[in-house]
């Protein structure tokens, strides 16, 4: 395993996951009729809407709240997010944009050595866990971060965990 | 019975009144106080109170009868697969334990009965007695991820730790389960199961010192060792030609889609390997790599030092010889990395030019999608052993993340525009649903 502390490494936020909530009862079939790049999902009870710039899936529940997730970066979300209520807005719904917090952000990062998972486990029990038959990845657990760490043998990790919820 | 027309048996009075006790119905004489008659007590429900016998006065509790029944499969599982009376009474104590926390005692059976499984699994690894969770999923007769859920919630409510399995240990009990001795199959392809065992378990070991076992299901890796093993064990024309469906069939296992795969790494690393022995004069390919894997697992370790060592001399040899390419070609290759690497810096790439120039050279005319490439493909071409997906390595597209955006900037009209329809296309579309749902019924 050569570990070369010289090199950087680049930690690429791949998803951010953020909800808000409109604050108004949304007609599902009405956005389903009269918006583009809308897919409806009755059977689930939800429109499923993405945009381009940001790119951005919404789910958009009749109740009012909506999940973002596809963003790259928290402030991306916030675009994103503030650009489907004008949208919402613009179909006619009463919507004041509200409760906006980003729940999860996704990065990778890809060492340039291999990991030996079951030494790895070993050696950072009870945090780090690993069930070859179950997953692929090692799962290691910061607790007072709450963040997750997944990390493969190639090297690559990937790391879940909350923003920074700096909005009002 | 009415209180009029009564009369009293002890004083002859006609003056009877009701006076019930409490919920009993009386009719009693006033005169003399005897009770006339009394009713039954009120209200008794059909079949019993509503408070049970068992929640009030009974004073041992008898324990649920589903808890009986889970401890009871909990000796079944230990009974099928033999395991030692020590592993069933840590299984049963686990059991009990789980049971009692909320997250398992109002569950449906089947939840239960996997929770019975679970703490078979787990007290099988605390004494080393070599199981998978696969085999465990194949005697509840339920879908691994299931039984997986069931497994990291119960490890989490007993909070303890199973140390690993080891898969040279379940690899024999694997091979067991192959039909191919005499008595199932013709003599050109029959095999002793020890020794055929024997043969799997140093397979597996040069699988796990070279990268192919971490991060991998086991059993794909056992199949294919156990499929390599076979055949090597007797390298004739039958046995080389039959396919590992083919194997499987013969054998009657199933077989599992990743052990081709699997097949392939095993066969690289043998290759790399056989190219050391100093007796092989030909180029080895993955072709005839078989009949030399005896010769290969005996000497494994010298072999294994060996390619190492000539790995580095090539390595080195390398690096020497692009280092005198790039000084001629200096003006050239730092402008060309610039162009197609616009993430990272100049100066890094060309603090490193050994292995990004030897990069260049092996990918050949350096087209934008390789060089563009963060360094982790290199660093898997330029160890020996790597794990497979790493000298393997996906093209990832590269998405240029969006620079400078606050969050609070203005949003135009048209941009919101273009995600709503216009009428005429909203009536359009509504046309065309009502049409496409009338052709529907039509032909339904």
């Amino acid at each position: 395993m050569e570990s070369n502390n010289d090199e950087a490494l680049d930690i690429i936020v791949t998803n951010v996951v953020a909800t808000f909530r409109t604050r108004c009862h949304l007609n599902l079939r009405k956005i389903a009729l009269e918006g583009i790049n809308v897919i409806y999902k009755p059977e689930v009870g939800k429109v499923l809407m993405k945009l381009r710039k940001p790119t951005i899936t919404a789910s958009i529940w009749s109740s009012g709240k909506i999940i973002c997730t596809g963003a790259t970066s928290e402030e991306e979300a916030k675009l994103g997010a503030r650009r489907l209520a004008r949208c919402l807005q613009k179909l006619g719904f009463k919507v004041r944009f509200s409760a906006f917090r980003v729940v999860n952000v996704l990065a990778v990062c890809s060492m340039p050595f291999a990991v030996h998972l079951i030494d790895f486990t070993k050696n950072n029990r009870p945090i780090a866990s690993y069930e070859p038959e179950l997953h692929p990845a090692a799962t290691y657990r910061i607790k007072n971060l709450k963040a997750t760490v997944q990390v493969f043998s190639t090297g690559s990790l990937t790391v879940t965990g909350h923003g920074t919820n700096t909005y009002p | 019975m009415s209180a009029a027309g009564l009369r009293c048996p002890g004083c002859g009075s006609s003056n009877i009144v009701d006076d019930d006790l409490y919920c009993q119905a009386q009719l009693v004489c006033v005169d003399c106080g005897s009770v006339v008659s009394e009713g039954t007590l009120a209200d008794d429900p059909v079949g019993g109170t509503d408070v049970s016998y068992s929640r009030t006065t009974e004073v041992t509790r008898k324990p649920c009868l589903n808890l009986i029944k889970g401890l009871e499969r909990v000796k079944e599982i230990c009974r099928i697969l033999r395991v030692s009376s020590e592993i069933e009474d840590l299984a049963l104590t686990h059991f009990r334990q789980a049971y009692e926390h909320e997250s398992f005692i109002n569950v449906t059976l089947q939840r239960k009965e996997l929770l019975a499984g679970c703490c078979v699994f787990v007290s099988c690894r605390q004494r080393d007695w070599p199981i998978t969770l696969g085999t465990i999923s194949c005697l509840l007769n339920a879908d691994q991820t299931l039984v997986g859920g069931v497994y990291q919630n119960m490890m989490k409510i007993l909070n303890i730790q199973a140390p690993f399995i080891n898969v040279t240990d379940v690899i024999e009990a694997h091979v067991q389960e192959y039909k191919i001795s005499t008595q199932h199959v013709p003599e050109e392809l029959a095999e002793d199961s020890k020794v055929l065992s024997k043969r799997a378990v140093a397979l597996v070991e040069l699988a796990g010192d070279s990268w192919i076992v971490t991060g991998r299901k086991p059993l794909p890796i056992m199949m294919a060792a156990t499929y390599l093993a076979w055949q090597s064990l007797n390298p004739n024309k039958h046995r080389l030609k039959l396919s590992l469906d083919k194997f499987c069939q013969l054998a009657k296992v199933q077989k599992r889609k990743p052990a081709t795969t699997r097949i392939t790494e095993l066969k690289e690393v043998l290759c790399k390997l056989g190219r050391e022995l100093p007796w092989v004069r030909e180029p080895v390919t993955q072709n005839d790599v078989v009949r030399l894997v005896g010769d290969i697992l005996e000497h494994r370790h010298t072999l294994l030092t060996r390619a190492l060592r000539t790995h580095e001399r090539a390595m080195e040899a390398d690096c020497t010889q692009t280092f005198a390419l790039n000084s001629l070609t200096e003006e050239v290759a730092p402008s060309q990395i610039s162009e197609s690497r616009d993430q990272t810096a100049n100066a890094s790439s060309v603090v490193q030019p050994c292995p990004n120039t030897r990069g260049e050279n092996q990918e050949g005319d350096g087209d934008e999608n390789h060089q563009s490439e963060d360094p982790e493909p290199n660093w898997g071409k330029r160890v020996l052993f790597a794990p497979p997906c790493v000298l393997h390595a996906k093209m990832r597209r590269v998405e240029r993340p969006v620079q400078n955006v606050t969050g609070d900037e203005e949003i135009s009209d048209s941009e919101i525009d273009s995600y709503i329809r216009s009428p005429q296309e909203v009536r359009d579309f509504a046309q065309m649903q009502k049409m496409a749902s009338c052709s529907d019924i039509g032909k339904s």
